[in-house]
């Protein structure tokens, strides 16, 4: 008797359903590839239309007649339906970091889902390896190329050349540590305080060291790769272009990541004016 | 003569910024070029606008307006987005010492520490108000020509 139960549970079932039954079976595979594109576009950078193209691209080309879309600052909502059934998923979207290199990735798959060269599945498992495999310039190169990036930003704000060095050794250091940081989940906010002091305090002292008459301006200028270009811009074309909720989440967020920068670089001038007054 | 050398660093500073930024927003390494000129070109387009006489927030505005209509025109030709290399081309323009100077302007204002607190005051809101006009005037510099070039299809 139990070894018939065993038996029974172990076996592959033969689930009859009916066609509305497998419509929706099929749909939720749209849904959520759909849904995975979109989010994977939010968090690496894209703009409200920039998520919505993706999102329908991805939908149409595996087979949805119906797409519709709800961006949200923290979820994705999108119902898609063939034949009058329909189904609606929501997703959750993660950490926000920009990454141009997946966005053109998405692309290009979207370009052969909708030429209909992939079925919902692959495109499911096409979109996992995506996420793995896209090619991100190591840390240390990053790091480099943002001391370099701030270095020339303190030119372009008028620090002297002695200052320079400092600004590219600070921010390179910041940019490491915010790495690390955000490797560990670190919230974000937080995140930005302790760059920006760190890269403050470093920047402050080296200036100072090397005779910059510039010191002000110099620890500012360490601190810029921190400023939220991409939400800020992407924040007002998205209030521009229709999508009023996502743009001022989107400025909100911008206005506190300001204020948790400008804290750390308050604490940073302190503590450089304590130790050395 | 001065003001030729002024130019060419804004030029070469603009164009260095933006290629590390570039870096920062993982852009492939063809695409790096593209920020660089981006950033050249909005950098030194805003340096003549100033030397013309226009206010830093029209300069702004018009350098990223040319940034983006160039990119708008490029994306077809030049299979890439025009988003990123744009935002990284605009980003040495976006006001970050002058939002760190209103806020340490405000929080000092909080301290009591301030001799002339209203002098201050006024100080630091004409940077909080620089940073929105010129954030403002970047991003819808850069929006303006996908919304004029592309038409949204009646639901």
């Amino acid at each position: 008797m139990e070894n018939d139960a065993t038996q029974k549970a172990t076996d592959p079932k033969v689930v009859f359903c009916s066609p509305y039954e497998s419509a929706l079976s099929s749909l939720e595979i749209i849904a959520t590839a759909s849904l995975e594109a979109g989010k994977m576009s939010m968090e690496a950078g894209a703009n409200a239309i920039g998520v919505e193209t993706i999102t329908q691209i991805f939908a149409l080309g595996l087979g949805a007649r119906l797409v519709e879309l709800r961006i949200g600052y923290a979820s994705l909502a999108i119902t898609v339906g063939i034949d009058g059934a329909s189904i609606t998923c929501v997703r959750k979207v993660g950490d926000f970091r920009v990454n141009h290199r997946l966005i053109h990735a998405l692309g290009n798959l979207g370009t052969r889902v909708a030429k209909g060269q992939l079925t919902a599945e692959r495109t499911r498992s096409e979109l996992g390896l995506l996420r793995g495999e896209t090619p991100k310039y190591s840390a240390w190169i990053t790091a480099l190329a943002v001391g370099i990036a701030c270095a020339a930003f303190g030119r372009l704000l008028g620090v002297d050349w002695r200052g320079v060095g400092p600004i590219a050794l600070a921010a390179i250091i910041g940019q490491y540590v915010r790495q690390l940081l955000l490797r560990c989940h670190v919230n974000a906010f937080l995140c930005a305080a302790i760059t920006s002091f760190i890269s403050c305090v470093v920047a402050g002292l080296g200036a100072r060291w090397a005779g910059s008459a510039t010191i002000t301006v110099a620890m500012i200028s360490s601190i810029l790769m921190l400023v939220p270009g991409v939400p800020a811009v992407n924040a007002l074309r998205d209030i521009l272009e229709g999508h009023p909720t996502l743009g001022n989440a989107r400025a909100v967020t911008v206005v506190a990541t300001l204020i948790f920068i400008t804290a750390g670089l308050w604490l940073g001038n302190a503590a450089i004016n304590e130790w050395h007054p | 003569m001065m003001g030729f050398a002024s130019l060419l660093q804004q030029i070469a500073c603009g164009a260095i910024a933006a290629a590390g930024f570039g870096v920062l927003f993982n852009v492939g390494s063809r695409t790096l070029s593209l920020c660089a000129a981006s950033g050249a070109t909005a950098l030194g387009l805003r340096t003549c606008c100033l030397g013309m006489g226009m206010s830093l927030e029209g300069a702004s505005f018009v350098a990223a307006l040319s940034v983006g209509a160039v990119l708008h025109f490029l994306h077809p030709l030049m299979d890439v987005s025009h988003n990123v290399p744009g935002v990284a081309g605009c980003i040495a323009m976006v006001p970050g010492s002058f939002a760190a100077k209103a806020i340490i302007g405000l929080f000092a204002l909080t301290t009591g520490s301030v001799g002339d607190e209203l002098d201050m005051l006024v100080t630091a809101t004409k940077y909080a108000l620089r940073v929105f006009f010129i954030t403002g005037a970047i991003g819808t510099g850069l929006a303006v020509p996908s919304l004029l070039f592309r038409r949204r299809v009646p639901q």
